[in-house]
């Protein structure tokens, strides 16, 4: 598994692509620092409602992830090399499973660090919140990871069905249809949060702490079998 | 045919069993059955044929739309166990750019499972000859360099069974002699070489059987040399360009190896002939007994669609 995860830290690393993730993942840190130096800084609630929750956990973690885990397979595929892979006497999961662990290692420490220095700078190092925002944020990157890993598998055209995903289903449906948050990564990571610390991300639409732990761990395994699935059974360019 | 898993004896190490593959409407190989046996057999047709499509459900990069494929008697789809036995170059020429050449082959080796890792890397480099390239990244190889460290990665577990699609594209003459004796090397080790091509005579020169593929057809198949002999009787049209096309054409008729001529309305006289060879030889002597300036001979179906559509036909 070495030798893939290895060949996918290097495919997803690529100049460009590191450096729009350092731009957007820095939006975030920039926005804490200035709430920060304001003569009159935003309420929490303000603060978590738009820095947190719509720019962070619902615009710029799975953009990134996107631009990230799509790639993982649909560069191999366009470029015709994943048959260097799926020719080896090693079960499918052993290529899927290096596949998402790279394509995380990549968007972890740009995210998981956002996270974590916006909410220090301004949380003013309360480490139940930073722990709060940063572990929602990396729950985020793993199940976004998942469903992306499996959509570059699934189609050329992988980062237009994130797009419109992130969007239309993240951005807006589930915003305005309750029952949509139970099928929502982004309600899920703030849920995580709120769980962590209570007295943040008290949201009336929040799930329940144990709900969304459950509802991860379910997202995040039936997108990586599926994936495992897709690769047995696609034909291989 | 055995179960055995092996390939000793004469049993089919690659059974092809009423293997059909369509996409949508298009048929791709239609109804195809043969067996491959150890030695190099050369998979030929022209472009678009469904030769890649075959090899890639030989390989089972692909599935069936009917028909089995197995390889040692097992079904070679969703089979990795198999895949370590199999050593596949396919037609596509991408590399990963930013990879040295010596740690392409390494990265596979160890997909691969191989156990001595730098002695099999350099030994399967040597083999390529590409030593002295093998620390650059393949980003920087010339187009027959990244075919050759292909090659080498694609041998570097020692596969019994070696699959390659156009494999000497690219290569220059030096390396395609080089590639030659290499494969020569491998089949007499016993390895089961299967090679693509859609120029005949690359095939020639190292395959032992052939299987020619016509429209996703199995339009002939079995030793070589049977099958050029087929190839040498079928007719040729030949086009020839002269100061007195009149005078040429009637002294051409009385040659054997001519059965019909005819004279275009521009003066160019078309020669229909079943022993080319010989009309190869008495053209030049015709022309100079009669004092006629012969200006131009040009074959007009030397092409391979055009031998393979003759073979169909037989």
């Amino acid at each position: 598994m070495g030798s893939v995860y290895r060949l996918t830290l290097r495919q997803l690393s690529g100049r460009w692509r590191l450096l729009i993730t350092i731009v957007l993942a820095s939006l975030p840190v920039v926005m804490g620092l200035i709430a920060t130096m304001v003569d009159d800084p935003p309420s929490n609630e303000d603060f978590e409602g738009i820095v947190i929750n719509g720019m962070l956990a619902g615009s710029i973690l799975p953009l990134v992830v996107l631009a990230i885990a799509s790639a993982a397979f649909a560069n191999e595929i366009e470029d015709r090399t994943l048959a260097n892979l799926t020719l080896s006497p090693i079960p499918r999961w052993q290529i899927v499973v290096p596949k998402l662990l790279g394509a995380m290692t990549v968007a972890v420490p740009f995210i998981v660090g956002s996270a974590f220095i916006t909410s220090q700078l301004y949380f003013d190092g309360d480490m139940t919140a930073v722990i709060a925002v940063t572990v929602g944020a990396f729950v985020g990157v793993a199940l976004y990871s998942s469903v992306f890993i499996w959509a570059g598998l699934m189609t050329t055209r992988a980062i237009g069905f994130g797009l419109l995903y992130v969007f239309l289903w993240e951005g807006i449906f589930s915003g305005f249809v309750s029952g949509v948050r139970f099928l929502s990564i982004r309600h899920y990571s703030i849920a995580l949060m709120h769980g962590l610390d209570e007295r943040r991300f008290a949201g009336s639409d929040n799930l329940s702490f144990g709900v969304a732990i459950g509802a991860s761990v379910v997202v995040f395994v039936l997108f990586l079998l599926l994936s495992v699935r897709r690769l047995r059974r696609m034909d291989v360019p | 045919m055995t179960n055995s898993g092996t390939a000793n004896g004469d049993a089919p190490v690659i059974r092809v069993d009423h293997v059909s593959r369509w996409f949508g409407n298009v048929v791709s190989v239609s109804d195809v059955t043969f067996d491959i046996r150890p030695g190099i057999t050369g998979l030929l047709g022209p472009n678009g044929a469904g030769k890649t499509t075959l090899l890639r459900m030989i390989t089972g990069l692909a599935a069936v739309s009917d028909g089995t494929i197995t390889v040692f008697g097992q079904p070679v789809r969703n089979n990795p166990d198999l895949y370590g036995r199999i050593g596949v170059m396919s037609e596509h020429e991408t590399v990963y750019q930013f990879m040295k050449g010596r740690d392409f082959v390494k990265m596979m080796a160890r997909l691969r499972g191989v156990a001595d890792l730098d002695a099999a890397v350099e030994k399967a480099i040597g083999l390529v000859d590409l030593a002295d390239a093998a620390h650059r990244p393949m980003g920087t190889y010339s187009r027959g360099m990244r075919q050759r460290m292909r090659l080498a990665a694609t041998l570097v577990h020692e596969p019994e069974i070696l699959i390659l699609d156009e494999p000497l594209n690219g290569a220059d003459p030096r390396q395609r002699v080089h590639f030659q004796y290499l494969l020569k090397q491998l089949a007499a080790a016993g390895r089961t070489i299967v090679i693509s091509s859609h120029i005949l005579e690359e095939v020639e020169q190292i395959a032992e059987t052939v299987l020619l593929i016509v429209n996703g057809k199995l339009a002939a198949s079995g030793d070589f040399h049977a099958i050029r002999a087929a190839l040498n009787e079928r007719p040729y049209h030949v086009r020839i360009i002269s100061d007195s096309p009149r005078e040429l054409a009637s002294a051409l008729v009385k040659l054997e190896s001519v059965d019909a001529v005819n004279i275009d309305p521009d003066g160019a006289i078309v020669v229909l002939s079943r022993n080319v060879r010989d009309l190869q030889i008495e053209l030049p002597r015709l022309a100079q007994r009669a004092s006629i300036r012969v200006r131009r001979v040009d074959p007009l179906d030397d092409s391979l669609e055009s031998v393979f559509g003759y073979l169909v036909e037989r």
